[in-house]
């Protein structure tokens, strides 16, 4: 049975140039309501089978939100229909109805009642959402004297524990630390396994790849791909990749400069946290290249990589120089961090300009999307440069493994 | 069927809303919940001077016959001021998380009709210590009185919660409104002023029966009679049917309008 029926469903937006919202204004200044239709959904169809979990990936504004707001019906479509079957819970906005005075406890009670919980049902079920959030010590405090972290963990232990028959999630597992995150991505794993219907909308495909199922591609308001994670974002990538390439090519036209890196799209060499200090040494290109000269921002789990970062640095200047690295997923996680201090590799001699090569034998990173942060330092820590987001890529692989680090191992029966 | 369901399973959200309504209300002042009470008997007073004293009116206890009307009255016009903010005022929850609009006026509804019960504490001292005292058997009648003015109450901020987020002028238009109805039901006199040829249509305003029921029951201290309250029960489920319909035709467009 499909607990997710779309059938044909448009919107559109109007956009009002001067909306009148007062009598006068309409009747006076009908000139005024001109407005442009948006089209943002035409015509979108599929559905869900109970017990399935879709991601829902596009570019911004291709109108994925949207269609998660009329799956949960807080908008209704111009023509076409929705078909939700049982009680849905939705993590689009955490803390409905949250008020600051009142203690965490008394708004897990409002909360829960909004996502049409009886008193009984959240009786049974507070404690399980007070262990969840981990505030067990803050909980009968008002939320104003909370964080902002645990303003949100409280907010989503709720929505994640309504026990819905359909769970519609946007871009909601950016909560809290990392330990936490894995705890929500474990705790939707659990939801799924026990039979809840799940539709999320994400721009990290590795969430959605650890999951979901299927993943529906949407691009310009209609479907463009729907299939299994793996196949329909490795061409939603490349597409992207292509989009971003025609707007880096354009972008290095106008500037008029000599490209400082190679043309890939996925290898940025300009940082985005940006000068530190006077350059006495310069990041001036970051590359991360694969087997056979594959730089293309795509690498096999297990492959041969080399990362080469060209630098600038004036010599006399440095006060000893360390280089560090961080790996993150494209959701924050850090998955490995280390620098040529901790590996007590000491004096680095920094030429006018050169390159240093930093070889990975097996990039050991299950499949989905990272990023490297690249540092070189003074010995105190000081940072001559730091790039943020220095390469992002994609790691894909044949096997469908969950976590971060590849763990290599052998199989033995007896 | 579905839609009473679906209501029933959101009571505690309607229960938890009213709660920090009551609550919300008078924070922060210095006279608290004592406003519940104080002002109805503010207004009494006002009108009492200005009716009894300036303009002479002959009804005997005039400050009773008047209080049994104006705490109904006020209920009444609850729904047509701050009622008519029931949706425009909650544009965050509405925009944000899906929940039948409809909790929204009926919560509202509900805590003015809290509010007006326990102003009828007020009623019953004051009718208490009053020369005209409390008749039992009458008194059996009131919970209907009530429950039939809820339902019209409920109706009406149905309808004016859902007009004003289409057209914000409602919001001063009710202000009018409510004076017009006010000095349209009676109130402040009784209802034998009003001319013969005036009477049917008078009696189509849902508050002109509610009000006569009220003061039977309270001041004349006898039964209403059968028709006055089918007549406030046709009325007001009609209006209520009415609010449902306009509400449920209207709600669609709520998030996009806010």
């Amino acid at each position: 049975m499909a607990a997710i029926e779309v059938n044909e469903v448009r919107k559109s937006f109007k956009v009002y140039f001067d909306k009148g919202r007062t009598m006068k204004e309409k009747i006076l200044f009908q000139h005024r309501n001109r407005f442009e239709e948006r089209k943002i959904l035409d015509g979108i169809s599929f559905s869900v089978e109970k017990g399935e979990a879709v991601g829902l990936v596009g570019h911004n504004g291709c109108g994925k939100s949207t269609l998660l707001k009329l799956l949960t019906r807080i908008i209704y479509p111009d023509s076409g229909t929705i078909k939700v079957e049982g009680r849905v819970s939705s993590l689009l906005e955490l803390g409905a109805g949250f008020h600051p005075d009142m203690t965490g406890r008394e708004n897990i009670y409002t909360n829960a009642s909004i996502f049409g919980l009886t008193k009984k049902e959240i009786d049974a079920r507070i404690n399980e959402i007070i262990e969840f959030s981990e505030l067990e010590n803050f909980i009968d405090n008002p939320v104003r004297t909370y964080s902002s972290g645990m303003y949100t963990r409280l907010a989503f232990s709720v929505a994640i524990n309504v026990d819905a028959d359909v769970l519609l999630v946007d871009e909601i597992l950016a909560v809290g630390d990392a330990a936490f995150q894995a705890k929500c991505l474990e705790k939707m794993l659990d939801i799924k396994a026990k039979g809840t219907t799940i539709a999320i909308v994400s721009h990290s495909l590795s969430q959605i790849e650890q999951i979901c199922n299927r993943s529906i591609w949407i691009d310009g308001g209609k479907i463009r791909m729907d299939g299994s994670p793996n196949e329909v974002h490795t061409k939603y990538l490349e597409y992207m990749g292509q989009k971003r390439l025609a707007k880096s090519v354009t972008v290095e036209k106008k500037s008029g400069e000599p490209a400082k890196n190679s043309g890939s799209p996925e290898n940025k060499n300009i940082g985005e946290s940006g000068e530190i200090s006077e350059k006495i040494a310069e990041i001036t290109g970051v590359q991360l290249i694969g087997e056979d000269g594959n730089i293309s921002g795509k690498y096999r789990s297990g492959e041969r990589v080399t990362l080469k970062i060209s630098y600038r640095a004036n010599p006399e200047k440095l006060n000893g120089v360390l280089i560090g690295l961080l790996f993150f997923r494209n959701d924050k996680l850090t998955c490995y961090g280390t620098n040529t201090m901790r590996e007590r590799i000491e004096n680095i001699a920094l030429k006018e300009s050169g390159e240093i090569l930093c070889e990975i034998d097996k990039l050991n990173l299950v499949r989905g999307s990272y990023w490297i942060d690249v540092a070189i330092r003074a010995k105190d820590m000081f940072a001559y440069d730091y790039v943020a987001k220095a390469v992002e890529f994609t790691v894909y692989s044949s096997v469908d493994e969950v976590g971060v680090v590849k763990l290599e191992h052998k199989w033995t029966f007896n | 069927m579905q839609f009473i369901k679906e209501i029933y399973s959101y009571r505690t959200m309607i229960s938890s809303l009213v709660r920090k309504d009551l609550k919300g209300r008078y924070k922060g002042s210095l006279l608290g919940f004592l406003w519940t009470f104080i002002n109805p008997l503010l207004q009494l007073a006002v009108y009492t001077f200005v009716f009894k004293v300036i303009l002479k009116n002959p009804t005997p206890n005039y400050y009773l016959h008047l209080f049994v009307a104006l705490v109904p009255w006020i209920f009444f016009s609850s729904a047509l001021t701050t009622g008519s903010k029931a949706i425009s005022g909650q544009a965050n929850m509405i925009k944000k998380i899906y929940f039948p609009r409809e909790v929204l006026p009926i919560s509202y509804a509900t805590s003015s009709f809290i509010n007006m019960l326990l102003s009828f504490i007020v009623i019953f001292a004051v009718c208490l210590f009053s020369p005209v005292g409390l008749s039992p058997v009458p008194l059996l009648v009131l919970p209907f009185v009530m429950i039939i003015q809820y339902a019209l109450v409920t109706g009406v901020t149905l309808i004016t919660s859902s007009l004003t987020v289409y057209l914000r002028d409602l919001e001063h238009i009710m202000s009018v409104l409510n004076m017009v109805l006010m000095y349209l039901s009676p109130v402040v006199y009784p209802v034998s002023y009003i001319p013969e040829k005036y009477y049917a249509i008078y009696m189509l305003n849902p508050m002109s029966s509610l009000i006569i029921a009220y003061r039977d029951i309270l001041y004349e201290g006898i039964v209403p009679q059968l028709q006055t309250l089918l007549i406030a029960f046709a009325e007001s489920v009609a209006v209520l049917l009415a609010g449902l319909l306009i509400f449920g035709k209207l709600k669609k467009g709520f998030a996009e309008e806010l």
